[in-house]
């Protein structure tokens, strides 16, 4: 009969028998040392806060259009949805960017591992976020950029009928989309757009919680 | 922390260490070629918090830490942490003494371990190197109880498996 405690024992002389029979090859070291290779997590991090500059690039001249605007909703409003919806890509990017720079692989195992699940999940959510308000934002867009790049009044140049149609079809879409993230999330296409699969890290989360919380 | 000292002091610990790193790799990956990337992976995560290592503390702990949390997300197909060394060409732990290879028990050992999930894997592989249960609650990052319910519960299913 073969138990974990026999077995310890057989670890130890394996363990022994370890100090003579491996070899540290220190120039391969040496060479890993001196490499200014990137640093996945910290470039994750620097990638979303250079994100974070671009997306405040956009928020701040929308908050000075909607001032500028304010008089006539028809322009501030879909100023203003379209800050709101950068406001919330900016925190999400920031949010991401201050997990990635949190994590020290130095910390008890558990914990680490929970930090970068959350961080997958949030990550996943941030992906889906954009896809969901790409379909919102093309109406708005088109009547934001019309009036702040050209001057131009969208709703005299194109019928009221396309516009209110288009956001609609925005509206209408998004279901859509939340089916097809609940039908292929786990798909490797949403793996690739994500980098993880939802439902692994879920899984692997709750897998987490169980083994840190069990005491009997 | 670049220091050629510092440089040499990483090394020798390390060299001093090498078998958790032997042992973490054998116990996480199957392929030869994957251990090697995990053991580069490994000794760069090492390398790139050794600034932050305080000497007060057992390195031992540090290394098993590091080790196990590279390790897991190795084989959980992390792409957060995405390989980031080059191929080089080389192997970083380098068999010398093969000739025997390991005996049968240890071989099935290994398989045990592999079978186990990743937490599982780190919680076994700490017990079998010699560690208390207030080491390995340090490492794992869980109570002293609660490791003493899972080393009874893998004991168990150890005897069922290797019987």
């Amino acid at each position: 009969m073969i138990d974990l405690d026999e077995m310890r024992e057989k670890w130890a002389e394996h363990d022994r028998k370890l100090d003579t029979s491996i070899r540290l090859n220190r120039q391969i070291l040496k060479t890993l040392q001196v490499n200014k290779a990137r640093w996945a997590l910290r470039r994750m991090a620097v990638i979303l806060i250079l994100g974070a500059i671009a997306t405040l690039a956009v928020i701040v001249p929308l908050g000075a259009f909607i001032y500028a605007n304010i008089s006539e909703p028809r322009f501030a409003l879909p100023a203003a949805a379209l800050d709101l919806i950068a406001i919330a890509i900016l925190a999400a990017q920031i949010a991401q960017a201050a997990i990635a720079l949190e994590i020290d692989y130095s910390r008890p195992v558990a914990a680490i591992q929970k930090r970068l699940e959350t961080l997958r999940i949030v990550r996943i959510r941030y992906i889906q976020g954009i896809f969901l308000a790409a379909a919102l934002v093309w109406t708005p867009l088109l009547i934001v950029s019309f009036k702040g790049f050209f001057g131009l009044d969208a709703y005299s140049l194109f019928p009221g009928a396309w516009l209110a149609g288009n956001a609609l079809f925005g509206l209408a879409v998004i279901p859509l989309i939340i089916w097809l993230f609940s039908k292929f999330g786990s798909d490797r296409v949403m793996d690739n757009l994500a980098g993880y699969n939802l439902k692994a890290a879920r899984g692997f989360l709750a897998t987490l919680s169980e083994f840190e919380d069990e005491q009997a | 922390m670049t220091t050629p000292e510092a440089q040499e002091r990483f090394q020798a610990l390390v060299d001093g260490h090498k078998k958790i790193v032997y042992k973490v790799c054998h116990s996480y990956c199957r392929n030869p070629d994957d251990r090697d990337d995990l053991a580069q992976e490994i000794l760069t995560q090492l390398w790139r918090s050794f600034a932050s290592f305080d000497p007060r503390y057992r390195f031992s702990t540090w290394m098993y830490r590091i080790a196990l949390n590279v390790a897991i997300s190795f084989y959980r197909r992390e792409r957060v942490i995405e390989r980031h060394v080059a191929p080089s060409g080389g192997q970083l732990l380098q068999v010398i003494d093969d000739q025997a290879g390991e005996p049968e028990e240890i071989e099935r050992l290994y398989r045990f371990i592999e079978a186990l999930d990743p937490l599982n894997k780190a919680l076994v592989l700490l017990y079998l190197d010699g560690n208390s249960y207030q080491e390995i609650a340090e490492v794992l990052g869980i109570s002293e109880t609660n490791v003493g319910t899972k080393i009874n519960r893998l004991k168990k299913a150890m005897k069922e498996e290797l019987t």
